[in-house]
């Protein structure tokens, strides 16, 4: 069977399991658990699955390839601002986004813009209807337009950051080499201790 | 007529815009909507199930206490931790948010939940690595921590 009809198995197995060992515990808390649940499901339906195809719209329409590229053309802090603001828009894991990140970061974008990208992904545009509906207009909207202030915050700090630590891993390198400079004279002068005491050795011997 | 009638339209023009446009793409989009639905449906079905455990088992005073607006800077730093250990789609995240809210959990904290249940993984940490490295992902996963903390106070102070 294929992975995704095996997980998918899985997670309804483990949602009838937990209903079942409550209906055991109490069948009255049981009942209310599954009201609850079926409640919560019939009013959200129709925005799951509306949600479903904005999902798959805007991942086919604006995939993260073309906004990669426009990002790719920008230049400066602009760069920054584009990463805080156009992955809103982008569906899907971040295990689909890494790569595309890792080889835009080969090809030499900054660290801080692909971490401000990151962050600004987590705003999931076409979950909003869920969000609003789940959380609220108000919530939905201050969160998603903090989005931008934190994906810059999170992309230059975390890019200074790293760079500091790059720098200090670079001077701990260097102090290291030293060392190992060190050591493999004061192995030299051994050896050399260590032959001239042989090669004296030696000539006593002889002198014998 | 409801909002999702409302969003199901809109879904379904946007999807006869894109056929007219490229059927290609669209057979594409349908892909994507099937496997979409495949892995966050059973997803939301467990997730629905586990609302109805806590709204049912777990008394409004004890949300309120652990995460409601008196728990102040606790209840934020409960609200990171869980998020970022808790194994679940973004798309499952609203659902059970909702919940602990309409059971009294303050904004603040519910914002540190989703923040951190979408930016930081545990189960997405050995990708992380993989792709970035190890400095990149320490930094990325504690900076972000940090961040959703203080953007965490500021979201109460706005609400």
């Amino acid at each position: 069977m294929k992975k995704i009809y095996k997980e998918a198995l899985t997670y309804i197995l483990i949602g009838l399991v937990i209903l079942l060992l409550v209906f055991l515990f109490s069948p009255s808390k049981g009942l209310e658990v599954g009201k609850v649940a079926y409640n919560a499901f019939v009013q959200s339906f129709k925005i799951i699955i509306a949600v479903f195809f904005f999902i798959g719209l805007l991942q086919v329409w604006l995939s993260s390839e073309t906004l990669s590229k426009i990002m790719g053309k920008e230049a400066g802090w602009f760069k920054y601002v584009i990463a805080s603001i156009v992955p809103i828009f982008i569906g899907g894991s971040l295990f689909s986004i890494f790569p595309l990140l890792s080889t835009l970061l080969e090809k030499g974008a900054s660290i801080g813009a692909v971490l401000a990208f990151i962050t600004a992904w987590s705003g999931k545009a076409p979950l909003i209807p869920l969000e609003i509906h789940f959380l609220g207009l108000k919530f939905t909207i201050l969160r998603t337009i903090l989005i931008i202030p934190m994906a810059l915050i999170i992309g230059i700090t975390g890019e200074l950051i790293l760079e500091a630590w790059e720098k200090r891993a670079i001077k701990v390198g260097e102090v290291v080499e030293e060392i190992l400079e060190d050591e493999s004279k004061v192995e030299e002068e051994i050896e050399k201790e260590i032959t001239e005491e042989l090669t004296d050795k030696g000539e006593r011997k002889n002198e014998k | 007529m409801d909002v999702g009638d409302i969003y199901l339209i809109i879904a379904l023009v946007l999807l006869f815009i894109s056929f007219l446009k490229d059927k290609g793409k669209t057979r594409e989009v349908l892909k994507v909507v099937y496997k979409t639905t495949l892995t966050v449906f059973p997803v939301l079905f467990m997730i629905f199930i586990l609302m109805g455990v806590v709204s049912t088992l777990v008394s409004k005073e004890t949300i309120a206490h652990w995460l409601g607006s008196g728990s102040g800077i606790i209840g934020i730093l409960i609200g990171e931790l869980v998020g970022a250990f808790a194994l679940v789609q973004p798309a499952a995240v609203f659902p059970f948010s909702g919940m602990l809210l309409n059971k009294g959990a303050s904004y603040a904290t519910i914002y540190a939940f989703v923040s951190t249940a979408i930016l930081i993984g545990i189960s997405t940490l050995p990708a992380e690595i993989k792709f970035f490295g190890k400095r990149f992902t320490i930094v990325r996963n504690l900076v972000t921590f940090f961040v959703v903390f203080i953007f965490s106070l500021f979201f109460q102070f706005l609400f």
